[in-house]
């Protein structure tokens, strides 16, 4: 098998081009890096609040991700997707390091949210490209208390018995303004793409 | 299981969407969810909205260096990796030199050539012992690298430097709690537990130390409880047989 050159790399979908960064090809995985190194330097900045720190965490992400020869399996979601939940995963270990082990979003999950065919993914899809916009607008109109719970728990990597803890506030109080204003974030990113 | 009960486990399909379930709470959780389609049907609602969240951060431009620093790392493993496979070769595993020429062939590495190497890419078992090579321009020391995939999934990396080990394992399945990964040494008739436990990350990437890989003819590692054992008291989940 003959590497993949640079400018076919980069006609590649994201998911074609996994199985070359599996193969050790530098060419395809320098191109992934190319268009998700940036969301997920952004994404472990927004973590970390630290631009040393979030280099730090991607360079261990994107490596993980060469060194386990890009372990993606194209029937539990996007390619970006998947890539930002490893870089999220590094980014709360790193945060927490000193606090202990924070709850993982895992893949392992995923496999029993996404056993379904790979085309039913497409909304899924459609929402990802489309949403930095829609997200910001939608989690702007959630009230304070739902998005706080919910930023402490994705970008914070806080359980949500910590943050009733850090809250003062019941489990169960925690717990529903999660679920409504995950709720209404999904129903304004479903109402984007009707 | 009571109405009540479902709603209880409903509610927790946010937290646990989120990363943010109680760990104590995550089994119970993913055993109710794997028969409960109404749950599933909740998450699968509720995951794009999370998937969506890290898309809403203000974009940052990573630095360039960033980008160079990683793909050095990349070559530099590339290099490990050829300098291992020329060393099979050597032993006389000529069948698979062309397959792993084909795909090296041409490899624009910085400097470095590949031309030289050949590689070995069996399905069951890959051994590989390396032999020195320079890195950059940060000076040249032995490298050694012995891979192995095992059953189960799991491939282990043994990179020797300098009379130091680095041993690597991916495809690791998430560990039950109280459990950690324990790495041992044969050294003739010995075996000796190595300091450093660990536990595979969220991607099942686990990574250990060596200090002392003199003597060495075997790396294993099996699941212990939580603070080690003395003595193994699981069968390997992995064994790495070294040359030499």
């Amino acid at each position: 098998m003959t590497p993949v050159r640079r400018e076919r790399a980069e006609r590649l979908a994201d998911e074609e081009l996994m199985p070359w960064i599996a193969k050790k090809d530098p060419e395809a995985f320098e191109v992934f890096y190319d268009r998700h190194g940036g969301a997920g330097y952004s994404l472990a900045y927004r973590i970390l609040g630290d631009r040393s720190a979030a280099e730090d965490c991607i360079q261990e992400a994107f490596i993980s991700i060469w060194r386990s020869g890009a372990r993606f399996d194209r029937t539990r979601g996007s390619v970006r997707s998947w890539t930002l939940s490893i870089v999220r995963n590094r980014a709360i270990d790193a945060l927490r390091s000193k606090a202990g082990k924070a709850p993982k979003l895992t893949f392992d999950d995923d496999a029993i949210l996404e056993a379904r065919p790979a085309e039913e993914h497409t909304e899924a899809e459609v929402l990802a490209a489309e949403t930095a916009d829609e997200v910001r607008g939608a989690l702007s109109q959630l009230p304070g208390e739902q998005s706080r719970v919910i930023e402490l728990a994705y970008f914070g990597g806080f359980s949500q018995s910590e943050i009733a803890r850090m809250l003062n506030l019941p489990l169960g109080t925690v717990k529903g303004r999660m679920r409504l204003g995950l709720e209404k974030i999904r129903g304004e990113l479903a109402e984007g793409i009707a | 299981m009571s109405a009540n009960e479902h709603d209880r486990r409903l509610e927790e399909a946010a937290a646990f969407a989120l990363g943010a379930l109680d760990a104590e709470r995550i089994d119970e959780f993913r055993e109710h969810l794997e028969g409960c389609g109404r749950c599933q049907e909740e998450l699968r609602w509720l995951v794009p909205a999370v998937r969506a969240l890290p898309e809403a951060v203000d974009q940052q431009t990573p630095p360039p260096a960033l980008k160079a620093r990683l793909m050095k790392e990349v070559r530099a493993d590339l290099a490990a990796a050829g300098a291992a496979a020329g060393s099979a070769r050597r032993g006389g595993r000529a069948s698979s030199r062309r397959r792993f020429r084909e795909w090296l062939d041409d490899l624009d590495l910085g400097g470095l050539t590949w031309k030289p190497l050949a590689g070995l890419a069996a399905v069951i078992l890959i051994v590989a012992a390396g032999v020195g090579y320079l890195v950059g321009n940060g000076g040249g020391s032995d490298v050694h690298t012995t891979e192995v995939r095992q059953q189960g999934g799991i491939v282990a990396k043994v990179v020797t430097e300098g009379g130091q080990g680095e041993l690597r394992l991916t495809g690791v399945r998430q560990l039950p709690k109280g459990k950690v990964l324990e790495a041992w040494v044969q050294r003739g008739e010995a075996v000796e537990p190595v300091k450093a436990l660990f536990a595979p990350d969220g991607e099942g990437n686990a990574t250990t130390t060596i200090d002392d890989m003199n003597g060495v003819s075997v790396v294993m590692v099996t699941r212990e409880p939580e603070g080690g054992t003395k003595v193994p008291t699981t069968k390997p989940l992995v064994e790495v047989p070294l040359e030499g």
